[in-house]
């Protein structure tokens, strides 16, 4: 049977780096990052957390084909910025934000349990 | 670097919470976050399902593969699955994928000898683990915080019907998975937001129009979003969330000959979410485990030591070469 491995998908694949870094040729503080087994999830909120970055001139991601499981997001930031500081920034960020939004939703948890009771 | 952030801080308010249904209202963040934990709740947080059937005996009418595809669907209790291993990253087990880390183990024996046709349901699962029963075995649970009484529906989940003589004997393992992978490990049974509506109505033009064009402009809405006060005659925003964005309000306003009657915006920050779960985790369970695995991924992501002194080594060789060519 030729079927490929069922989590082929999502498990990056022995050798490979989950993340790759690739700068621009012709453009200074423009960059590429691959990255390995991610999809829109990823891909999206990493773009809209680097255009809240006012450094960042432009970052876009894509999804070079729905059989290549990997995106591309791409970055170019003003000259005080480089696209590895904003990715680390976007990623700090958005950390951030999830683990905030833990926190109130255990609150809010507690709040209405209190209120059932 | 220097303590510089561009972090949001999102509310949120749960207006209902029951074990296997949640709706809650996510604000001051973007569609990306409500997309990606919608995403994630759907696909990304573990739970367990068998995976694999070893069949001893099968007589009954549906053949062995059926019967494995129908195991494998039954929802478990996987409160443990985000402690559990992968079986493919279990190195207790050699990806034997059969030990405690990584596997639970199933035992079904039954046989009908009675001229009743025999149901053979969940509820003939046996396992040595507890904390890992088909969803409506729970015991114990009996109320949820919404008082719903769940030991009277213990009926369980039909298997496959025996007739007298017929036996179905097997041992199935259930282990880890994820959504992405086959629908079985989805927690979520659905997982849906929708934007928060802003309703605007131009009461002066408003006040233009007979109580018979009110009517028929309020009855133009295929959902009851509006209404008429019964004591100023006037009408009022009802229900702004029952508006499912269908425009048939504005249409009929420029059918009318008063456009700009209302203005409806969707709140682009503002989120109201419907979470359902299969009952493997609690919907509130659901959404935490969802900002666990997010960040997770989000922590994957981080660009090595090693990708980012290159880079640095490269910017140096750089400026040794004279700046960009
Ligand atoms: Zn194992």
């Amino acid at each position: 049977m030729n079927a490929p491995d069922r989590y082929e998908r999502f498990v990056v694949p022995e050798g490979t780096k989950k993340v790759s870094y690739e700068r621009d040729t012709k453009i200074i503080n423009a960059a590429s990052f691959i990255i390995e087994r991610e999809d829109h999830t990823i891909g999206n909120i990493l773009r809209m957390q680097l255009h809240r970055d006012p450094n960042t001139l432009f970052a876009g991601y894509k999804l070079p084909h729905p059989l290549q499981y990997k995106i591309i997001v791409r970055i170019h930031t003003a000259s005080q910025s480089s696209p590895m500081q904003a990715y680390n920034q976007a990623i700090n960020d958005l950390d951030k934000e999830l683990e905030h939004l833990k926190k109130v939703f255990q609150a809010e948890k507690i709040r209405i349990e209190n209120i059932s009771l | 670097m220097d303590g510089v952030t561009y972090q949001r801080f999102p509310t949120v308010k749960i207006r209902e919470m029951k074990h296997e249904y949640m709706k809650f209202e996510l604000r001051e963040t973007d569609a990306s976050i409500a997309n990606a934990l919608r995403r994630v709740m759907l696909a990304e947080v573990p739970t367990i399902a068998i995976d694999l059937v070893e069949i001893e005996s099968n007589s009954s009418v549906l053949n062995d593969e059926f019967l494995s595809h129908r195991l494998g669907l039954i929802p478990l209790v996987s409160d443990k699955a985000m402690d559990m291993r992968f079986s493919r990253d279990c190195d207790a087990c050699d990806g034997d994928g059969q030990c405690q880390y990584c596997s639970v183990e199933f035992l079904l024996n039954v046989r009908c000898e009675g001229d009743q046709t025999l149901d053979v349901t969940s509820q003939d699962l046996r396992s040595a683990d507890m904390a890992a029963m088909p969803v409506d075995f729970e015991i114990g649970r009996g109320f949820d915080a919404g008082g719903y009484d769940h030991s009277n529906d213990k009926k369980g989940i039909i298997i496959v019907k025996l007739r007298r003589g017929q036996e179905l004997r097997l041992r199935a393992i259930a282990r880890k998975g994820i959504g992405k992978d086959h629908a079985k490990w989805s927690p979520a049974a659905t997982v849906t937001f929708m934007y928060e509506p802003e309703i605007h109505i131009n009461e002066e033009l408003m006040e233009t129009l007979t109580l018979t064009e009110k009517l028929n402009w309020i009855e133009s809405s295929p959902t009851k979003v509006f209404d008429i006060d019964p004591n100023t005659q006037q009408v009022v925003v009802v229900d702004p969330e029952a508006y499912t964005y269908d425009d048939e309000v504005i249409k009929k306003s420029e059918a009318m000959g008063k456009p700009g009657l209302v203005e409806i915006y969707a709140k682009d920050d503002s989120f109201i979410f419907t979470v359902e779960s299969t009952g493997a985790i609690s919907a509130y369970q659901l959404v935490i485990n969802a900002l666990e695995i997010l960040k997770q991924k989000l922590d994957a992501v981080r660009l090595s030591d090693d990708t980012q002194e290159n880079d640095e080594q490269f910017g140096e060789l750089r400026q040794h070469m004279g700046g960009v060519s």
